[in-house]
């Protein structure tokens, strides 16, 4: 398993696929914080200059594109397998496709440790450097050290939910597509219409653990935490386990 | 060379192999060996199922029926196929923004060959030069050699190409030749598909004729020759004449436009002219060879005798 874990990390390292993600990660990071930062003015904002969490609540609010990325690289890790015919010697080298699955999941995981760190260091010093500038409140309260742990786990699981996608849609186009449509726009429209519903979605589950529930809906609906990371986890247990069943049983053609 | 222990555990065998996709029959109960030391051709018109055949072989495919074997085993049983087993499958299966190293340094390590094994298998097959450029930048004949680079990274005892000339100019065609003459020649389990039977003429000792996912032959190429018989055209003023010997000569003959089409040698079409004092304008051997590949894909329906050109196994 080692070996194929080595192999997938490679692929992701030898295009570049991964630099350009991690660089458009970055880059978003930085206009999502500015672009919230002046809105913690705002008297309805959801968000005061000078409460404990602002600084949390900018590093949750910062991780809404890395989680898109995250499920596109994901996606990427096996549309692209198929898109171009490499699936075929893949699974040549190693014909017990489950193990594959696997080790892409694995190396998808280590994959975002490293893109969660980079993009934690620039969201919290261009936060602090924007709060600061503002004579805001810097401080980390004790919800901070809760977020930065549940950064790491979403973006862990959106990775995993995205190779799930791509696993069982491999049209890129379509599969990136729908990914896309889900986390930018289907289940913002469901918690704006719906948020009693869209709590209990992928995305809901995610503000929850992130502890965005003052800043994305102001009817006080999303789940506690703990519950949300639960959801997420189980979401992307059947999403896995889906793929898992579903596609190592297709003919590569 | 190849170890004589893995040779002699190299023999591809396909038993009653079938796929349906839907109401489609792909491939139809194919039955055959290929055994090492000779270059077996897989030999059939675009659409007669071997590239299926060849991926249900290599476990990428589920058959509906039959099994396939190499060494005995089913290729998903093989421990370290990579090692066993070296396939080149289809030309567009590399990333175009990975190097050619960095594609050969992916399966490397999946399939724990030691760190030197990309760049010697991108040297043998001219490719050293190249090892670091993107393969988006590649010619189709560099990807085919990036292909067979990657067959033989774990220098397998047996080697399946699913018509690696496509798209090779000639040179290229003229060096896979002899590399793939070469592998057989060590000793290895060769086995080529094509649709080209001048390409199979030239490389193969053996012969798997398929058309509409049948096995039609399994024979020796010299077998299959000898049955095609040698033919030629002649051109003369007299044709009634040649022809009228040359039936009474045993050989067959018919009138082809202003050129008599005759069953025998352009050797012996010469000699019985002279013989008789006729005057010939022209005299062309043919490629009846062709033309016994053409008349056999055209009737696939002959199970009974898919296995009666030659008697002994492949």
């Amino acid at each position: 398993m080692n070996a194929l874990v080595r192999a997938e990390l490679l692929k992701l390292r030898s295009t570049r696929t991964l630099a350009w993600l991690l660089l458009a990660t970055v880059a978003m990071v930085v206009v999502t914080v500015a672009a919230s930062v002046p809105s913690a003015s705002e008297p309805d904002a959801g968000l005061s200059f000078h409460e404990s969490a602002l600084l949390t609540r900018l590093v949750g609010i910062s991780f809404g594109v890395p989680q898109v990325m995250m499920v596109l690289l994901g996606v990427l890790a096996f549309t692209q397998e198929t898109r171009y015919g490499t699936v075929s010697s893949t699974f040549l080298v190693e014909p017990r496709r489950n193990r594959v699955f696997v080790a892409k999941g694995l190396a998808l995981i280590i994959a975002s440790v490293v893109i969660t760190t980079a993009t934690l260091v620039v969201s919290c010093t261009v936060s602090t450097v924007f709060i600061s500038a503002k004579d805001g409140n810097v401080t980390t309260g004790t919800e901070f050290g809760q977020v930065i742990a549940a950064v790491f786990v979403v973006m862990m699981l959106y990775g995993l939910i995205g190779l799930a996608i791509g696993a069982l849609v491999r049209n890129q186009v379509v599969a990136v597509t729908a990914a896309l449509i889900w986390q930018t726009a289907a289940e913002h429209l469901l918690l704006d219409a719906l948020p009693q519903v869209a709590r209990w979605t992928p995305v809901g589950a995610t503000y929850g653990l992130l502890q965005l529930g003052p800043i994305v809906t102001t009817q006080g609906t999303l789940l506690d935490a703990p519950i949300g990371g639960l959801l997420l986890v189980g979401y992307t247990a059947a999403a896995a386990a889906l793929a898992l069943v579903v596609a190592p049983r297709r003919d590569i053609l | 060379m190849v170890a004589t222990s893995a040779a002699m555990t190299a023999t591809i065998e396909l038993r009653g192999l079938t796929k349906w996709y839907g109401s489609i029959r792909a491939v139809d109960d194919i039955t055959a060996e290929v055994r090492p030391g000779q270059v077996t051709a897989f030999l059939g018109p675009n659409g007669a199922g071997k590239t299926t055949t060849l991926r249900m072989l290599l476990g990428l495919v589920a058959p509906t029926a039959g099994t396939s074997t190499i060494g005995g085993k089913r290729y998903d049983a093989l421990r370290d196929p990579v090692r066993h087993v070296g396939a080149v499958l289809e030309t567009s299966g590399y990333h175009p923004g990975r190097t050619a190293l960095d594609h050969l340094r992916v399966l490397a390590t999946a399939a724990r060959l030691a760190k030197g094994t990309p760049m010697r298998a991108l040297t043998d097959t001219g490719l050293g030069e190249d090892a670091r450029r993107r393969v988006g930048a590649f010619s189709l004949g560099m990807r085919q050699r990036l292909g067979l680079a990657a067959a033989m990274l774990g220098d397998p005892a047996v080697l399946v190409l699913d018509e690696p000339t496509n798209g090779l100019d000639p040179e290229g065609i003229r060096w896979l030749r002899g590399y793939v003459r070469k592998l057989a020649d060590d000793g290895r389990t060769v086995l080529v598909s094509s649709h080209a039977l001048s390409e199979v003429e030239q490389t193969a000792d053996h012969v798997l004729l398929i058309a509409k996912g049948r096995l039609i032959r399994s024979s020796a190429l010299a077998a299959l020759r000898a049955e095609a018989g040698v033919g030629c055209r002649v051109r003369t003023p007299d044709p009634e004449r040649l022809s009228t010997m040359l039936a009474a000569a045993g050989y067959g003959v018919r009138l082809d436009g202003d050129e008599l089409a005759v069953d025998a040698a352009a050797e012996q079409v010469g000699e019985l002219a002279a013989m008789h004092r006729i005057v010939l304008h022209r005299l062309n051997p043919t490629a009846r060879l062709e033309e016994a590949f053409f008349r056999i894909t055209e009737q696939p329906g002959r199970p009974d005798e898919a296995h009666s050109f030659e008697s002994a196994p492949v």
